[in-house]
């Protein structure tokens, strides 16, 4: 759980520095791929929920201590992002390559609403079709584009997970669930 | 034993709900009272930004290499059209010093305020980016350490910039003028008449921002020039703001208006100049 844990609080660190320099330098047309996003949504479609939620929450909060107007906006939103992918655990395949950047780009295009609903609409600006065509379709397709390289990067997790549990499951002496995400359980009482 | 271990289990419902909680009472919190969270946000700057100011330094390497790979031919043409515009420059400034000090002394006639050219200055580089608002925020590599404070104006190339909003130990957040949220009350050179320029993405597309609010009856003409004004609290008078265009009247009738082209380019910005001088507050000018 601790490795898993500074695993995961590494991973958002880097996604985080890495979106506010490296990939605002790489903007097209003044769009930026979401690397927090495609954390998020990765990691709750590879851990679940749980995993998710709290993901979404860390890098929601990252954002919102450095380019938020209100703090809480951002986590609020990653965060109910991150606990709706972690729904789709249940279907995790680790050699399914398409499904999770149809969901990273599901994903996006949600939080963009989000953020078009907080920062324009409140503001009285609801020219939606401007929104839509300049930020939020190449947002989303540059995130997609992105999240294709990336995801693979991110599903190692998956591997270093199943060892890290595979070798607590040799020092506990043979359980192999005891510190699992909940959904585990819930997935084999569905069976 | 079975009983204890679920008692034990935290569900992804609670730890959702839990999360769903906090979100709501920080922006709760952070709407009512703004100062309160302010050191949460400073501590994760502070935490950030060494390593944000070095990945920066790593990029800004190696787009310098790169540079170094680009064609010859191309360096030379530009040398050669930059040692031609220096000559003209050069001749320029000869008859701009003349210029010089007749402007100073009408200056010190008419009472300008030249705080801004006298004032100390400090030059910062951006090393990050709002990822979210078309970059139009930025943070730089200077903060509280360098006697940087909120309000204070932020220039570049002999342009506005914008203005620093939150300041860290180490680092301090810059909203530029062609924020949707950012208004400037500006002043036309020439007629001296006043107006308010305002930002918009959309219009950025094209490179124009907003002017707003100028007197139906002023004669103000493409290329004239805006900078900002006296009236303005926070803007420092006398800086240069950019040139409008396509002056026309509001559908109001009541005013004109106009686009602005800003005369920084915001889209290859790497480093910013902050003067550091804050404008007094009207209140403050009371009680002297």
């Amino acid at each position: 759980m601790i490795f898993k844990t500074i695993i995961i609080i590494f991973e958002i660190i880097i996604s985080y520095i890495l979106q506010v320099t490296v990939f605002t330098n790489l903007r097209l047309a003044d769009v930026v791929p979401d690397i927090l996003m495609i954390l998020t949504a990765s990691l709750a479609y590879i851990t679940g929920k749980k995993t998710g939620a709290l993901t979404g929450f860390a890098c929601g909060f990252l954002l919102d201590c450095t380019f938020g107007p209100l703090m809480g906006l951002f986590a609020l939103a990653y965060s109910t992002l991150g606990y709706i992918c972690g729904f789709a655990h249940k279907i995790y395949d680790s050699e399914d390559y398409t499904l999770p950047v149809f969901l990273i780009g599901g994903t996006e295009f949600l939080f963009n609403l989000f953020y078009f609903v907080c920062f324009y609409v409140l503001r009285g600006d609801i020219d939606i079709g401007y929104y839509l065509i300049r930020f939020l379709f190449p947002k989303v397709i540059y995130t997609t584009m992105v999240s294709v390289i990336l995801y693979r990067l991110l599903n190692l997790n998956f591997n270093l997970f199943e060892k890290i549990d595979a070798a607590k499951a040799k020092r506990r002496g043979g359980t192999t669930y005891d510190f699992n995400d909940f959904d585990l359980t819930e997935r084999k009482k569905i069976r | 034993m079975g009983r204890d271990r679920k008692k034990i289990n935290i569900t992804s419902k609670l730890i959702y709900s839990a999360l769903l909680m906090i979100c709501v009472g920080l922006i709760v919190v952070s709407y009512l009272f703004p100062d309160v969270l302010s050191p949460v946000r400073t501590a994760v700057g502070d935490f950030f930004t060494p390593m944000e100011k070095g990945i920066t330094a790593i990029g800004s390497g190696i787009s310098e290499k790169l540079k170094l790979f680009s064609d010859k031919k191309e360096l030379i043409e530009e040398n050669n059209k930059l040692t031609e515009e220096v000559n003209n420059l050069k001749t320029e400034i000869l008859e701009l010093g003349q210029q010089k000090s007749e402007v100073n002394f009408f200056r010190e006639l008419y009472g300008y305020d030249t705080i801004y050219q006298n004032a100390q200055k400090v030059a910062a580089r951006i090393i990050g980016r709002d990822p979210n608002g078309a970059c139009t925020v930025f943070t730089v590599d200077k903060g509280a350490d360098d006697g940087i404070t909120p309000d204070m104006n932020v220039l570049a190339g002999g342009g506005l910039v914008g203005i620093v909003t939150e300041t860290g130990k180490n680092w301090s957040k810059i909203r530029t003028i062609i924020n949707d949220d950012s208004a400037v009350s500006g002043r036309f050179q020439i007629t001296s008449d006043t107006c308010v320029v305002k930002g918009n993405k959309k219009r950025m597309d094209d490179g124009y921002i907003d002017v707003e609010m100028i007197n139906l009856n002023a004669e103000v003409y493409d290329n004239y020039e805006v900078v900002t004004s006296y009236i303005s609290d926070k803007y420092l008078p006398g800086i240069l703001i950019g040139y409008v265009t396509n002056v026309s009247i509001d559908p109001s009738e009541l005013n004109k208006r106009a686009y602005l082209t800003p005369v920084v380019d915001f889209e290859h910005l790497e480093a910013v100049l902050i003067i550091k001088a804050v404008r007094e507050s009207l209140e403050g000018l009371d009680e002297e």
